[in-house]
C-alpha cells in the first residue's frame, strides 16, 4: 500500500496540468473574484475569514482536482500497465487503497499550499496568527474530507463511465449538490452529503454567512429536507462519517470491479 | 517448474469460447506456443499468471493449483509476466518504474532492490538509459523495460505473450536470444505468431487453432509434417493455385514461389526441404 501510494504521489506530482489547473482556478479566483477575496481579507477576525477562505477553497478547487483524478485508476488498463501489476504478489486491494491515498495526498499539495499561503499571507498582514490555527483546523475537518470523498468517487466512477464524461456529470453535480439554494430547487446543498462541509464549517467551527444565515440543516419548504437533520455538533461528526463512508463504499466497489 | 493443463475451457461472456476443452503438459525449460491470432493464446497465457478465471478444467502450476486464489497468489511469487499489451508509466524512469514493481513483487530490502534493478537493466542493455523518463523510449526499449521487470524477482517461470510484436529484426533476435539464454532451470513459455521465433529458440512447441490444442512435440516433428509437402515453382505465368504460398520472390525467369501442397501444385515443381513455417502451414491449412 505505502508503495503505490508513494509511487502514485510522485507521478501525479510530476503531472504539469495539476499544478496548472489548480494554479489557474486560484489566480482566476483572486482575478474575477477579487471584490470577494478583498471583502474575505478584510474581515477582522481571523476565524471569519481562514472559514471564508476555506469555503471559497471548497466551492472551487474540487472541481478541478475531481476531473484530474478522473484517469487515474482507468488509465492502468489505458496504458496496459495493469496485467503487469495485477501479475505481482501484492495484494490488488492493497494497491487500490495506496494509489488512492497517493492520489489524494498529491493533490492536497497545491489545495495545502493555495490555502495556507492565504493564511500565512492574512497572519502577516493582519498581525493575527490565530488564523493559523483556524487554517488548520478547517483543513482537517473541511478541505481534507472533501478531498477524500472526492478522489474514491473519481477513482471509481470513471471504471462505469467513460472518464470525460464523469468529467462534465461530476462538474455539473459539484455546483448543483453544493452551491444551490435548496429552496430554489431539489438540491444535495446544506445537507449531511454536501462534501463541500456544511454541517462541520457550521457546528464545529462555528461559521455563519454575514448576516447570520445557516449554511446547514433543515430549509423551510425545501425538498430532500431529510437529508438534513437539525445542524448540532453530533450532526456535523456524522456528515464528515458519511462522507467517508461513502468514499469507502466507492472504493469497495471499485476493487471488486469484475474480471473477465 | 512443469505445467499440467486438463480440459481447461474458457467462455467469456457473449458466449465468445477462447479455450476448448485444451489438455498439454509443458516441461521446464523454453516451450513455445503458436497460433494464429484468435487461437487462444493470450487467453491460456492470462490464466497461466493468474489474471483470468478458467470457465471449467485444471491447471497446476508446480505444484499449485491456479484456479483457487490460494494458487494464483502462490504463483504469482514464481512467475514474471511479460503480456502482450505491455505498457509503463511514461511519466517514470525505467529505474523507477523497475523499483516500483520489485516492491510490488515483495522485494523490500532497497539495497536488494537496487542491486537487482542494476542487474535486470545490464541484462536488457538499459543500464546507460535508465535514469530517463519511459515516455521518450521507443517500442523495442519498452519492450526490454517489460522483460527486466518480468525477470526482477528472479521467477521460476517466465510468461511473455508476443515479446517481439513490433520490434525491428536486430532487436527481434536480441531479444529471442535472451529469453533462451534464460531458460536453463526455468520454465519460459512462449506465445507467438511469429513462427520463426520459435524455431530459433525452442525445442518443444504446442499449436492452438480455435481454443483446442491440434500438435503438441518437437521443431522437427512439426517441420517433418511438411515433408515432400514443400514445393519450388519457377514460372513467368499466374502464381500456383493449389496449396498455400508460402513466399513469392522475384526470379530471372519470373517468380520463383514456395508452396506447401499435398501434391504438386504446377508443372516443374521441384520438392524442397521444409522448415518450421511450413510444418505450420501443413498442419493448419
Amino acid at each position: 500500500m505505502i508503495t503505490a501510494a508513494r509511487y502514485e504521489l510522485r507521478m501525479m506530482l510530476r503531472k504539469r496540468s495539476l499544478w496548472v489547473s489548480l494554479g489557474v482556478i486560484v489566480v482566476l479566483l483572486a482575478a474575477v473574484g477579487s471584490q470577494q477575496v478583498r471583502e474575505v481579507i478584510r474581515q477582522d477576525d481571523p476565524k471569519g475569514t481562514m472559514l471564508s477562505g476555506a469555503l471559497l477553497v471548497n466551492i472551487f478547487l474540487p472541481v478541478a482536482y475531481g476531473c484530474l483524478l478522473a484517469d487515474r485508476l482507468v488509465r492502468d488498463h489505458r496504458l496496459g500497465v495493469a496485467a503487469i501489476l495485477d501479475a505481482t504478489p501484492a495484494s490488488p486491494v492493497a494497491r487500490l487503497t495506496g494509489k488512492y491515498l497517493g492520489v489524494c495526498a498529491a493533490v492536497t499539495a497545491p489545495v495545502a499550499l493555495a490555502y495556507f499561503g492565504f493564511a500565512v499571507a492574512y497572519a502577516i498582514a493582519s498581525g493575527r496568527f490565530a488564523a493559523l490555527g483556524w487554517a488548520l483546523a478547517a483543513f482537517a475537518l473541511v478541505l481534507l474530507p472533501a478531498v477524500l470523498f472526492v478522489g474514491a468517487f473519481a477513482l471509481a466512477v470513471p471504471l462505469v463511465v467513460p472518464a470525460p464524461l464523469f468529467r462534465v456529470l461530476f462538474v455539473g453535480y459539484w455546483f448543483w449538490g453544493n452551491s444551490i439554494t435548496p429552496d430554489t430547487m431539489p438540491t444535495l446543498a446544506h445537507s449531511i452529503v454536501t462534501p463541500i462541509g456544511s454541517y462541520p464549517m457550521q457546528e464545529l467551527l462555528g461559521f455563519r454567512i454575514r448576516g447570520g444565515e445557516t449554511i446547514a440543516g433543515p430549509v423551510p419548504g425545501a425538498a430532500l429536507n431529510f437529508l438534513r437533520p437539525e445542524a448540532t455538533p453530533v450532526t456535523a461528526w456524522l456528515s464528515i462519517g458519511v462522507l467517508l463512508v461513502l468514499a469507502a463504499l466507492a472504493l469497495a466497489a471499485a476493487s471488486v470491479r469484475p474480471r473477465r | 517448474m512443469r505445467i499440467d493443463i486438463d480440459r481447461l475451457t474458457k467462455r467469456y461472456r457473449g458466449g465468445v469460447t477462447a479455450l476448448d476443452g485444451l489438455s498439454l503438459e509443458v516441461p521446464t525449460g523454453m516451450f513455445g506456443l503458436l497460433g494464429a491470432n484468435g487461437a487462444g493464446k493470450t487467453t491460456l497465457m492470462r490464466i497461466l499468471a493468474g489474471l483470468l478465471r478458467p470457465t471449467g478444467g485444471s491447471v497446476r502450476v508446480g505444484e499449485h493449483d491456479v484456479t483457487t486464489r490460494a494458487g494464483r497468489a502462490a504463483v504469482r511469487r514464481v512467475l514474471g509476466y511479460l503480456p502482450q499489451e505491455l505498457g509503463v508509466y511514461p511519466d517514470l524512469s525505467a529505474r523507477e518504474f523497475l523499483d516500483y514493481v520489485a516492491l510490488l513483487k515483495g522485494i523490500d530490502d532497497r539495497t536488494e532492490r537496487r542491486r537487482r534493478v542494476g542487474e535486470v537493466l545490464e541484462i536488457v542493455a538499459l543500464a546507460g538509459d535508465a535514469g530517463r523518463k519511459l515516455k521518450g523510449y521507443s517500442g523495442g526499449m519498452r519492450r526490454r523495460v517489460g522483460i527486466a521487470q518480468a525477470l526482477l524477482a528472479g521467477p521460476r517461470l517466465l510468461i511473455v505473450d508476443e515479446p517481439t510484436a513490433g520490434l525491428d529484426p536486430e532487436e527481434r533476435i536480441r531479444f529471442r536470444t535472451l529469453l533462451a539464454q534464460l531458460a536453463g532451470d526455468r520454465t519460459v513459455l512462449l506465445s507467438t505468431h511469429i513462427v520463426d521465433d520459435v524455431a530459433q529458440t525452442c525445442r518443444e512447441l504446442a499449436v492452438l487453432a480455435s481454443g483446442a490444442l491440434v500438435f503438441r512435440g518437437t521443431v522437427e516433428e512439426l517441420t517433418s509434417r511438411a515433408s515432400d509437402r514443400v514445393w519450388s515453382v519457377i514460372t513467368a505465368g499466374p502464381a500456383p493455385t493449389g496449396g498455400t504460398i508460402v513466399s513469392a520472390v522475384p526470379h530471372a525467369a519470373g517468380m520463383r514461389y514456395r508452396v506447401v501442397a499435398p501434391v504438386s501444385p504446377a508443372a516443374g515443381a521441384e520438392t524442397v526441404e521444409p522448415n518450421l513455417e511450413d510444418g505450420y502451414l501443413a498442419l493448419v491449412k
